[in-house]
């Protein structure tokens, strides 16, 4: 079987576009986004499971299926725009290679997801998964103007547009955004950037949760609006208390002023980073989420934080923790059984609180799935949008447990 | 002539700016109060340029209920971005309405009392009578026999001073006119009052009040005999020929006197001011239009005077045809602020209609209703509580008064002139 | 029908006798009318079930209306179809300051609902020129914009949670109070979906804190290519400001001779408006780059507002500029294209080449920071051989704006009025997966037909077994 499809596809990609992956399983990597949407109406036509891949960074690349699609060729930052703050990426992209890019031209993608700097842009987007600069910035889908997707029969869909505002038909970007790839395979995003900050400092304090997480709701009342207001628990940051880091980027007079007045708010001791060290703290935050295996995603507006983290912290452990104090969400990484789990997120509905698996091995993400204690009704819409995207079920996704 | 020629009645058509925006809708009472476009300025103005095409007739029961909810109080056009000139429409589609529809029996009776001074000097004569008794106060409440008994009994209500609530002397029966004893220059700007009909009978106090505080800031207070109603009521229900026969009698009698033409109700102000227009501008009822002033105006004039402090809590109401059809604005505040300790607040909404507008209270009694609740619920919620609200209108003033007592609200309303006059009143020094 | 809408909402609240449903012809687009069949005025969200139940059992297509001020013909319904008036659901049901939430009926007006919350110094942020008059539930539906979503982002950057009646009468709740996407992102895929998926009957939003230091700046340029350089230059600079609009000489003309009247210059070509906003020291600073910045493009001069009544001077003009194009002719093409701001100088210059040509009388008042164009073509439609060449003209500056790279519109919505254009920037298959998504919550396709995906250019979309 597996050579049968692994020789259709080099008929379809030739040589260079399919090798082979872990397990010997066919592995296609297409350089277009029609050569993408020309592999999924085939897998389609055959009734073949897809399973797709970035970097191989963040989600582990043990679905079953098929054969493997990997976005890894589909590399390559199409345009991008200084005078417009825009951008169209490829969503095979590693992030860093994109910074690099961007910052050669001034400009800024205010995005720091948690995993590793190559982590493809398409993980991102597709997951959905925004970093402390979540705070100041919005989560990812506010980054997104649109995007092109393979769907899982081969069609193109090339949603939303390249301009920063626009209300043209329906917003089916914000389906691919978060969408875990049920709704198709990311070819390439149309990205809004900002001005690279002429300034950039991040500040920390150190101390007790409760502490931290009350000053930092003091600071929100009192319009305080750093990027980030990131609380770290001690095993994240590699320290013996919690932290609580803010960071300023924008103009230099901005974020001179708004450092100045974050020192005469509240009780809280702020250390300034040296410049040097800035990167790497952050980069130890976003490395600090691969700590375990499972990695979970909470809403939770800043007053729950307190209560939601007791929660997990009696009900799984207290893990690897980077909570926005004003953003309200949560990102828990450790390890845990199914069983506990679904506790967890059955507890945490009952709250309103929606809890997102972003990231866990294949029998994780299939017995729980990236979502689920869907609202009533919910569950049928998911399920038919599903179908539209993805009728012949090609790509193996668990977007729903199988309770 | 194509349906676009009819669409617009030509250079002159006050209706043909509206691009149909409708940043007029949270302008209109009666599109806050049923949400309804038909009930809205836009709306109306579509009926409107459907009867003038000739698509809806004027016996259509739809158009004409929905043109006939219209308050007339014009708190569309200032907030209109084109300048539609809405009040001019409406006044077209009501004569028209007139003309092929008559009135309803109700409207016919009650204009038709305005009419001649022989029906409603007695009727309201009686009814002053029986506000004398106390039994209107007594019997006011929430239904509608109440509801119209605490209009009357709104018409004269006590001025209470000061924080401990106390109360002056109850209002003397008779108020014998006084002089004025203030110091009055020689050869200042003498001032023809214009009595009008309920301001004349059930709010004789407030002509009074007038009189005494436009001589205490140096006028020559005139009294004119010969007018009559002012024809308002009329002009508004599209009987434009009674309203233009009201207006000549009054411009019979007043042409020539006095620098300026006071009247204290907004109402009558703004057809007074109207009377060019009314009339075809005609030159002699032109010039009586243009020395019409409402009496806010002449006080602000003047200064006015301040006077002895009342300790009074007091929210202004606008009447609709004292700011948006004679567009004053800052003049019945000023008056108010010539009193030392007098608090002075607008109220949310204090710039929307009350629901009165001349008969409209008493032909639809609901929608009346309906658009003055939302009044009477933001004077509730004002903290601290006004003891008083004030306007220059007189229905406004029973409109609003017997609301608030129908809601069980110890909230007095007055004539600004008659706080004012309270105020003169107290200088102790020969007001 | 009637009778039986009567019995749900009672007979008070149907309007069926064409006068009334005359004036329901029309939403704030006047050149598309149509008569709808009933207009029927919920005054409940338990009577708004009821209503799409009955529309569902009968198989009756149904349009929800606000308060009528969309600007794309997206309210307007067919005889055949039923019109729900939302108005009446205007109850904010909800203030939670503590967590800047607000819950609301989504007949609730705009400004009305920023007064509201003023007390606890937040404010609603989208802010279209209607917000005095237009309601939420219809900004959700078009997913709104306005003067300062440059900074802060348009409506569906601040819904978090909606209760929606479904087509099929099932009601459900998508996102969550935090804005956390409870599964896919279904509050960002219903918001902008114009009344097509289902109605919102409860609208859960994000209020934001008023900024504590705002400035206004006026600045009045002799060319039109001179203010659209600043535009880049000052986003170029590394600031976003609040906001950054521009109005083009006819438009302040109109603008002056209304009771609106801001003082603007009607002698300058092109007048910008830039505020900024944050605390007062960064405020301060940026101010001087910005002022800077306009003089080195030209600015003849440089007024600054930083007192609310002054600044609600300088934007009145600009908020009311729509409705004042009727003192320039009767009747008005309103346009919404949106350009990569690069683009600004060049689709000025062809924008006004177009006009020449066709000698029409046209104003621009538009988003100059992200790009959103407003070209108003004023004229008198009792011109047949006028009405046509204004056609033509709104095709070429359409076809112009996408030839740049934008989008035919950015905060209007498509509606009816631009479903022609949608095959100028979406292929067949974007198109028909539109369409399927569409299926998805309407499988008959009968809330607000006929709009925004034009059929007959959608590649047919694979049957699919729950879509049908």
């Amino acid at each position: 079987m597996s050579d049968v499809i692994f020789g259709r596809l080099r008929a379809l990609l030739g040589t260079a576009g399919v090798e082979r992956g872990s397990a010997g399983l066919p592995r296609a990597t297409p350089e277009s986004a029609d050569a993408l949407s020309l592999v999924c109406r085939l897998a389609h036509d055959e009734g073949w499971k897809i399973r797709v891949e970035g970097n191989g960074t963040w989600l582990p690349a043990d679905a079953p299926a098929d054969l493997a699609v990997s976005t890894r060729a589909l590399d390559q930052v199409q345009s991008v725009s200084p005078a417009d703050l825009v951008a169209t990426v490829q969503a095979g992209t590693p992030l860093e290679a994109l910074r690099r890019r961007l910052a050669e031209e001034g400009m800024w993608l205010a995005i720091d997801p948690p995993g590793r700097p190559e982590r493809s842009l398409g993980s991102v987007v597709a997951t959905g998964t925004s970093g402390p600069l979540r705070h100041g910035f919005g989560p990812v889908r506010d980054h997104v103007l649109g995007c092109t997707v393979a769907t899982g029969d081969g069609r193109l869909v090339r949603a939303g547009g390249r301009v920063v505002k626009n209300v043209a038909g329906y917003d089916l970007t914000k389906l691919q955004v978060g969408g875990f790839g049920g709704f198709g395979i990311l070819a390439e995003v149309h990205l809004r950037l900002r001005a690279l900050p002429r300034a950039d400092v991040t500040v920390i304090a150190r101390g007790p949760r409760d502490t931290l997480s009350s000053a930092a709701r003091e600071l929100m009342a009192e319009q305080l609006l750093p990027g980030t207001l990131e609380l770290l628990s001690p095993a994240l940051a590699g320290e013996s208390d919690w932290t609580l880091a803010a960071r300023f980027a924008g103009t230099d007079a901005a974020v001179q002023a708004d450092v100045r007045r974050l020192s005469t708010q509240g009780d809280l001791v702020w250390q300034p980073l040296p410049a040097d060290r800035t990167a790497a703290f952050w980069s130890l935050v976003a490395r600090g989420s691969l700590g375990g295996p499972v990695t979970l995603r909470l809403g939770v507006l800043g007053d729950g934080i307190d209560e939601t983290l007791d929660l997990l912290a009696h009900d799984l452990d207290e893990g690897l923790v980077s909570a926005g104090a004003g953003a309200g969400m949560i990102r828990w990484t450790g390890d845990a059984p199914v069983e506990r789990l679904r506790a967890v997120r059955r507890a945490a509905a009952s709250r309103e609180i929606p809890m997102t698996l972003e990231r866990a091995p294949w029998p994780v993400r299939h017995a729980l799935g990236h979502f689920g204690a869907y609202r009533e009704g919910v569950g049928q819409l998911v399920a038919r949008l599903r179908d539209t995207f993805d009728p012949g079920h090609s790509l193996s996704v668990a977007l729903e447990g199988g309770e | 002539m194509t349906t676009a020629e009819r669409r617009y009645g030509g250079p002159s058509d006050p209706l043909a700016p509206c691009v149909h925006c409708g940043f007029c809708l949270p302008a209109c009472p009666t599109y806050l109060a049923t949400g309804d476009e038909a009930d809205s300025p836009r709306g109306r103005i579509v009926l409107m340029r459907a009867l003038e095409r000739n698509e809806i007739g004027a016996d259509d029961a739809a158009l004409a209920q929905h043109l006939d909810a219209c308050l007339g109080c014009r708190g569309c056009e200032p907030v209109c971005p084109s300048g539609v000139a809405y009040g001019r429409g409406l006044e077209a589609a009501r004569e028209r309405l007139f003309e092929e529809r008559g009135l309803p029996p109700l409207a016919r009776a009650v204009l038709g009392m305005f009419r001649h001074e022989a029906l409603w000097r007695p009727l309201f004569t009686a009814a002053r009578a029986l506000r004398a008794t106390g039994l209107p106060r007594w019997m006011a409440g929430a239904g509608r026999t109440g509801f119209g008994m605490g209009m009357l009994a709104a018409s004269r209500q006590q001025i209470r001073v000061g924080a401990t609530g106390a109360t002056r002397d109850a209002m003397p029966k008779h108020v014998t006119l006084s002089k004025a004893k203030g110091p009055k220059r020689e050869g200042g700007p003498t001032v023809a009052l214009f009595k009008g009909c309920v301001m004349d009978t059930l709010f004789r106090h407030v002509n009074d009040a007038t009189r005494r505080t436009l001589e205490f800031n140096g006028y020559d207070v005139l009294e004119v005999e010969g007018q009559g109603c002012c024809g308002a009521l009329h002009e508004h229900a599209g009987d434009r020929e009674t309203a233009a026969a009201l207006a000549r009698t009054n411009v019979a009698a007043l042409a020539g006197s006095g620098d300026y033409i006071v009247t204290n109700s907004a109402g009558c102000g703004a057809l007074l001011k109207d009377y060019g227009h009314l009339l075809h501008h005609d030159a002699e009822a032109a010039a009586v239009g243009a020395k019409v002033r409402d009496v806010s105006e002449l006080l602000a004039m003047a200064g006015p005077r301040p006077g002895a402090p009342l300790e009074l809590n007091v929210a202004y109401d606008a009447p609709c045809h004292l700011q948006h059809a004679q567009r004053v604005h800052d003049a019945p505040l000023a008056v108010l602020r010539a009193i030392p300790l007098l608090q002075l607040r607008l109220l949310p909404d204090s710039d929307h209609c009350c629901g009165s507008a001349g008969i409209y209270s008493l032909l639809r009694p609901a929608m009346a209703r309906a658009v003055l609740s939302s009044k009477i619920e933001a004077i509730a919620a004002a903290r601290p509580r006004p003891g008083i609200v004030t306007t220059g209108n007189p229905g406004c003033l029973m409109q609003i008064g017997a609301g608030l007592i129908a809601a069980g609200l110890d909230i007095a309303v007055a004539h600004p002139v008659e706080l004012l006059d309270e105020s003169y009143r107290r200088l102790d020094r020969g007001y | 029908m009637v009778d039986a809408l009567g019995r749900i909402v009672g007979p008070r609240w149907v309007r069926h006798r064409r006068a009334e449903l005359a004036t329901y012809t029309m939403d704030g687009l006047p050149t598309r009318e149509s008569y709808p069949g009933v207009v029927v005025m919920p005054g409940s969200t338990a009577e708004v079930r009821e209503v799409v139940r009955l529309m569902h059992l009968t198989g009756t297509p149904f349009v929800a209306r606000g308060a009528g001020t969309g600007l794309s013909g997206g309210a307007v319904a067919d005889p055949d179809a039923v019109l729900i008036a939302l108005t009446r659901l205007n109850r904010i049901l909800q203030v939670d300051p503590r967590r800047r939430r607000a819950t609301l009926q989504p007949g609730v007006v705009n400004a009305r609902l920023s007064e509201a919350v003023l007390p606890h110094g937040l404010h609603y942020v989208p802010d279209p020129s209607s917000q005095a008059a237009c309601t939420v539930g219809g900004n959700v539906a078009e997913n709104a914009g306005g003067p300062h979503c440059l900074k802060y982002g348009v409506t569906t950057n601040h819904v978090v949670e909606l209760e929606v009646v479904l087509p099929d009468a099932a009601v459900i709740r998508l996102g969550s109070r935090q804005g956390e996407p409870w599964g896919p992102d279904l509050v960002g895929l219903f918001v902008g979906s114009e009344g097509m998926f289902g109605i919102a009957t409860e609208i859960v939003v994000r209020l934001e804190p008023i900024p504590s230091s705002v400035r206004t700046m006026l600045a009045d340029f002799s060319t039109v290519r001179g203010a659209s350089e600043a535009v880049s230059a000052i986003i170029g600079a590394g600031i976003v400001p609040a906001a950054l609009e521009m109005m083009d000489q006819a438009c302040v003309e109109a603008v002056e001779a209304s009771i609106y009247a801001a003082g603007y210059p009607t002698d300058a070509a092109a007048v910008l408006l830039v505020e900024l906003d944050g605390g007062a020291d960064a405020v301060e600073a940026e101010a001087t780059t910005v002022e800077t910045i306009l003089r080195a493009r030209g600015a003849r001069e440089v007024r600054s507002a930083s007192t609310p009544a002054d600044r609600a001077r300088l934007w009145q003009g600009r908020k009311k500029a729509f409705g004042a194009m009727g003192r320039i002719a009767p009747d008005l093409a309103v346009q919404d294209a949106v350009v990569p701001r690069s683009a600004l100088p060049d689709i000025m210059d062809r924008i006004e080449e177009i006009r020449g040509r066709h000698h029409l009388a046209i104003s621009n008042v538009f988003h100059a920071g992200d790009g959103n164009l407003h070209p108003n073509i004023s004229f008198d439609r009792r011109d047949p051989e006028l009405a046509d060449r204004v056609q033509v003209a709104c095709r070429e500056i359409m076809a112009a704006c996408v030839a740049a790279g934008g989008s035919i519109t950015g905060e209007h919505g498509v509606g009816s009025d631009k479903i022609d254009y949608m095959p100028l920037i979406f292929d067949g298959d974007t198109l028909s997966a539109m369409r399927a998504v569409r299926l998805a919550f309407d499988p008959d396709e009968r809330a607000n037909p006929g709009k925004v995906v034009p059929l007959h250019a959608c590649r047919e979309w694979r049957a699919t077994p729950a879509a049908r």
